[in-house]
C-alpha cells in the first residue's frame, strides 16, 4: 500500500511561451508531466501511482488563456478555468450546452482551479487503473475491471478492446457535440485536430485518452459558428450532484426548422473511451418533428451494440432515457 | 537493458508484463551489421559467374507450395507490422488486423505442416550429417535446399510455431465475432505468453528482414524467382544442386 507521506522531489519547469513549453517537453523525452489546473495531476501524485521526475507547468504563458470571438466562432485558451467557461457570456449565449457542462464538472473549487484543456485532456478514472495496478492502460496485460469479479458500474458499453474506462470528461461531450477543433502545438507547428478525432479508443492506443503525446502542448479549443445558437441540451447523471464523475451524460445540438429537426449532434460521455457519436440517432432524427413521439422512436437506437459488463446494465436504459429527455421540447 | 519487462503493483508484489521492447532496436542494429558485413565479404569475394536462367526449364515449387509461402509470407509481415508499429509510436486499429492474420498463418502453417509431412519428401528438409560437411567442401552440392535454407526454414519454423501457440492463447482472450473476451487467464501465465510472444516477434524481425535481404542477392535471385513462378533452369540446376540427392521430377514449361 503506498504512504500518504510528503510530496516527492519534482524538478518544476515554469515556461512563459508555448514554444519554451514544447522544448522543455522535447528535452525531458516524456519524462516532462505536463501540468495545467493540476486537479487530474496532484491525484496521481498523492497516490503514489505515477512519478513524474518533472513537471512543466503551463500557468505562466500568455495566450493560452481565455475567451476571445472569432470571425469563425469562438476561441477559448486551453488554460481557461472552468468558471470562467461557465460563466462567459459569449459562450453561453452561442453555445450553452458547453456552459452548463463546464458548470456541472466536479465542485466550485475544482473549477476555480482546473482548466478547459485540463478536463479534455485529464485522464480516466478507472479506479483499478488509478490505483496503480498494472493493467493495459498501465502498460499491463489485463483489465481488472473486466476481470469476473470486477467492479465495473462505472465502465463502458462500447468500444472496449481490452480496456473498459471511459472518458471522465464532462465538456468533451459537449466540444464534440458542437464540432470544436482542438489546436496542439507540436514540434514548432500548430496541429488541428476535430474534437471528434482527439479522443481516442483503446484499439487505437491503450495508454493514451486523447491523440495527445510526450511534447504536445493543447493550445486552445476553437468553436466554429456552426452550431451556434441552436437549440441544445445537456444533462449529466451522476451519484451525486456535486464533485462526481459522470455515469452517463448526454450532449445535444440540433438545427430545427418549424419544430422539425433538419440536422442534430448528440453524444454520450461515460459509455465509452471517447465522447460517443449517436450516429444512428442523429440519422433518425432528420426531418422528425422535436417532440415526445421521436424520442420514444429514436432512443431505442442509442444502446445498439452496447455490451454490459457485470454491474453496469443500467447504463442502457439510462442512455436511453437521456436521449428522449434530450428530443423533448 | 532489460530482458524483459516487470511491473511493482500496489502490494510491491512483481508482475510479468512482457519482453523489453529496446531489444528490438538491438534486433534491427544486428540484422542491418551482419547485412553490412555479408555485403562487404560478397563485395571482397571474386564474383562467380552466374549460371544462366534460359534454357530448358525444371519445377522447383510446384503452385501449391508456391501459395503457401506467399499467404504464410504476407501474412506475417502484417503480423509483424501490425503488432510492431503501435509499440513504435504509430497509432491505429491494429488488433483486429492482427488476429486476423494471425488465423491465415495459423491455417497456412498447417496445412504446409500436413502437406510437408504426409505428402511430400519431408526428408528434404531434414538436416542430415552429410548436410553438414556443405559449407567446408568446396563443390560439394546440396540436395533440393541448401544447408542455410534448411538453417532459415527450421529457425523460422520454431519462431512461427511459438509465436502462433502464445498468440492462439492470446487471441482467446479478446473479443471476437464468435466469443467474448473471457479475462480469465492469470495475470503470471498472461506475462509469460506476452514474453514468448515477445521473443518470437523479435526473432522473427531480424530472421525475416535477413530472409528477404537473401531473397534479394543477385546469386539468389533464381530462388526467389522460382518461389514467384517455380521453375529454375537446368543451368541453374547443375550449377547449384546435387542431381544425385534432388532431381526435380517434372520439367517445367520452358
Amino acid at each position: 500500500m503506498a504512504a500518504h507521506d510528503v510530496m516527492p522531489d519534482i524538478e518544476l519547469f515554469q515556461p512563459i511561451t508555448v514554444e519554451d513549453a514544447s522544448a522543455i517537453a522535447a528535452r525531458l523525452d516524456g519524462a516532462g508531466w505536463i501540468l495545467a489546473g493540476g486537479q487530474d495531476t496532484y491525484g496521481w501524485l498523492k497516490d503514489r501511482a505515477k512519478h513524474p521526475g518533472a513537471m512543466i507547468d503551463l500557468a505562466a504563458i500568455e495566450g493560452i488563456n481565455g475567451i476571445n470571438a472569432t470571425a469563425s466562432g469562438i476561441s477559448i485558451g486551453a488554460m481557461t478555468t472552468l468558471r470562467d467557461v461557465m460563466r462567459d457570456p459569449l459562450i453561453a449565449e452561442k453555445f450553452p450546452i458547453l456552459t452548463q457542462a463546464a458548470g456541472r464538472v466536479a465542485s466550485p473549487q475544482i473549477r476555480n482551479q482546473g482548466t478547459l484543456g485540463g478536463n479534455v485532456a485529464q485522464d480516466t478514472r478507472c479506479w483499478y487503473y488509478r490505483r496503480g495496478l498494472s493493467c493495459y492502460r498501465a502498460g499491463g496485460n489485463i483489465c481488472y475491471a473486466d476481470s469476473p469479479e470486477g467492479m465495473n458500474r462505472e465502465h463502458a458499453l462500447f468500444g472496449a478492446s481490452r480496456c473498459v474506462a471511459v472518458s471522465p470528461s464532462d465538456t468533451a461531450t459537449a466540444l464534440v457535440a458542437v464540432d470544436a477543433t482542438m489546436v496542439i502545438h507540436r514540434e514548432g507547428r500548430e496541429k488541428r485536430v476535430p474534437a471528434e478525432q482527439f479522443f481516442i479508443g483503446p484499439a487505437i492506443n491503450i495508454t493514451h485518452m486523447t491523440v495527445l503525446r510526450p511534447g504536445d502542448i493543447l493550445t486552445h479549443v476553437e468553436i466554429p459558428n456552426t452550431w451556434a445558437n441552436t437549440e441544445s441540451y445537456f444533462e449529466k447523471v451522476a451519484d451525486r450532484d456535486v464533485w462526481d464523475f459522470a455515469l452517463v451524460s448526454i450532449a445535444a445540438v440540433m438545427k430545427t426548422s418549424g419544430g422539425v429537426i433538419d440536422d442534430a449532434r448528440i453524444v454520450c460521455g461515460a459509455v465509452e473511451c471517447v465522447p460517443r457519436r449517436l450516429r444512428s440517432v442523429e440519422q433518425a432524427l432528420s426531418g422528425k418533428p422535436r417532440n415526445e413521439q421521436t424520442a420514444d422512436a429514436v432512443a431505442g437506437l442509442a444502446s445498439g451494440g452496447a455490451r454490459t459488463l457485470n454491474h453496469n446494465q443500467f447504463k442502457v436504459p439510462l442512455m436511453e432515457n437521456l436521449v428522449r429527455r434530450a428530443l423533448r421540447t | 537493458m532489460e530482458i524483459v519487462t516487470v511491473r511493482e503493483d500496489v502490494w510491491g508484489r512483481e508482475v510479468l508484463l512482457g519482453v523489453s521492447w529496446d531489444w528490438l532496436w538491438v534486433i534491427l542494429a544486428l540484422t542491418f551489421a551482419a547485412i553490412v558485413v555479408h555485403l562487404l565479404i560478397m563485395a571482397v569475394l571474386r564474383k562467380q559467374p552466374r549460371p544462366s536462367a534460359a534454357g530448358k526449364r525444371l519445377t522447383r515449387h510446384d503452385n501449391f507450395d508456391r501459395s503457401f509461402h506467399w499467404i504464410m509470407a504476407i501474412s506475417t509481415l502484417v503480423l509483424l507490422f501490425t503488432g510492431v508499429l503501435p509499440i513504435i509510436g504509430y497509432d491505429f486499429n491494429w488488433l483486429t488486423i492482427h488476429w486476423i492474420a494471425g488465423l491465415v498463418l495459423t491455417g497456412a502453417v498447417l496445412l504446409h505442416v500436413i502437406r510437408a509431412v504426409f505428402f511430400q519428401d519431408f526428408g528434404s528438409m531434414v538436416v542430415a550429417p552429410k548436410d553438414l560437411k556443405e559449407p567446408f567442401e568446396k563443390g560439394r552440392k546440396p540436395g533440393k535446399y541448401s544447408l542455410a535454407q534448411k538453417g532459415m526454414h527450421h529457425a523460422m519454423t520454431l519462431l512461427v510455431l511459438v509465436v502462433i501457440g502464445t498468440g492462439l492463447v492470446l487471441f482467446l482472450q479478446i473479443d471476437t465475432p464468435w466469443w467474448d473476451r473471457p479475462n480469465s487467464l492469470a495475470e503470471s501465465t498472461l506475462g509469460w505468453m506476452f514474453v514468448l510472444h515477445g521473443v518470437s516477434t523479435l526473432g522473427l524481425v531480424g530472421l525475416t528482414a535477413l530472409h528477404v535481404y537473401f531473397a534479394l542477392r543477385p546469386e539468389k535471385r533464381f530462388y526467389t524467382r522460382s518461389m514467384i513462378s517455380g521453375w529454375i533452369s537446368e543451368d541453374e540446376f547443375s550449377a547449384n544442386h546435387d542431381p544425385a540427392r534432388w532431381m526435380p521430377d517434372e520439367t517445367a514449361r520452358s
